[in-house]
């Protein structure tokens, strides 16, 4: 979701970040799931949430825009950094061409 | 959006706060999402946010802690002020209870004060501790209200009378949703008041009735000593949910 919403910069609000979601993981994200996320890491500080404008295209309904705060962007770099060291050794992992 | 549907969907979002219902409904529109798959997306997110909600123990506080117990007692309570009402205007019963015109204002007066002082302290925790689940709340209160109407049968009372605590409790709740945390000195001002204001019920009372009387009085009591406990609390703890 962090990640997601950061990938869209200054266009990352609950449509658009749904549809990345979608795209990149090729599952289905109900809108259930997803406000209750964004609300969820809003409580811990990690996205700041605001009612955008609204578009013709949404039947003139407002948007509601996410960004990913600073605390966010650190708790994403130290999550990824963790899945990348306990994924080393294993098998899917490409092996990166040893030294020597 | 205009169809019969789509209204239909719109009608379900009301179950969401403002804001959200305009950003999912928009969503939804957005991604060109079918009536069905928006009904359930909808539904789906007002259930996941109720069940977030009763995570906590607040919503478990305002609706089984207060709601369903106090309405009980508190139907009791407007019953006796009904009957010293009554006995007011009958200076047969007056006579018979060993009272005089005044002795039996002021009874009905010292009723009436803690009845209006028990209902809205509960209202008040149930709208400030809860507020929105408010709805589930009031659902839990009425029912206790709708068994006893279907079975109070006393000929000479409306069955309306089991119903006089609702004004201040409702009143209560109003307050509780508007200003969330009474002032400190308010607050144990009405502890204490309500807290007085049961001492002439424990001595009229006697052997076994004394006893549930007393745990009654305290049990309708309780919500008055919470305001007073919480008012002391800094302001974030107490205006969540």
């Amino acid at each position: 979701m962090i990640t997601a919403a950061a990938a869209l910069g200054d266009e990352a609000y609950g449509a658009a970040i749904r549809q990345q979601l979608e795209e990149t993981t090729g599952h289905k994200c109900s809108i259930g799931a997803l406000y209750t996320t964004i609300e969820r890491l809003e409580n811990k500080g990690l996205l700041k949430t605001w009612m955008g404008e609204a578009t013709p295209q949404r039947g003139g309904r407002a948007k509601r825009m996410v960004r990913v705060t600073p605390k966010g962007v650190l708790a994403a770099k130290n999550f990824y950094d963790a899945v990348i060291r306990v994924s080393r050794g294993a098998s899917w992992v490409p092996r990166t061409g040893s030294a020597g | 959006m205009t169809s019969l549907k789509w209204s239909c969907v719109e009608l379900v979002a009301h179950l969401l706060e403002r804001g959200e219902r305009e950003a999912a409904l928009g969503d939804l529109a957005e991604a060109r999402e079918s009536v069905w798959n928006a009904l359930l997306g909808i539904v789906g997110l007002g259930v996941r946010r109720q069940v977030l909600l009763w995570k906590s123990w607040r919503p478990w506080l305002a609706g089984f802690g207060i709601a369903v117990p106090s309405s009980f007692l508190l139907m009791g309570v407007s019953v006796s002020v009904s009957w010293s009402y009554q006995r007011l205007l009958c200076p047969e019963l007056l006579k018979a209870a060993s009272l005089t015109s005044s002795s039996g204002l002021l009874v009905l007066l010292w009723q009436a004060l803690l009845l209006i002082g028990w209902a809205w302290s509960g209202g008040f925790v149930v709208g400030s501790t809860s507020r929105r689940t408010l709805g589930v709340s009031a659902l839990l209160c009425y029912a206790p209200c709708l068994f006893c109407l279907s079975r109070f049968r006393v000929e000479s009372m409306s069955r309306l009378c089991l119903l006089l605590f609702l004004a201040p409790a409702i009143w209560g709740v109003r307050q509780g949703l508007r200003i969330a945390r009474l002032n400190p000195w308010l607050a144990f001002a009405l502890a204490f008041a309500v807290t007085v204001l049961m001492i002439p019920l424990w001595s009229v009372a006697h052997g076994s009735w004394k006893v549930s009387q007393m745990n009654l009085s305290w049990a309708l009591s309780l919500p008055a000593w919470y305001l007073a406990m919480t008012s002391l609390k800094p302001a974030q703890v107490t205006a969540r949910n």
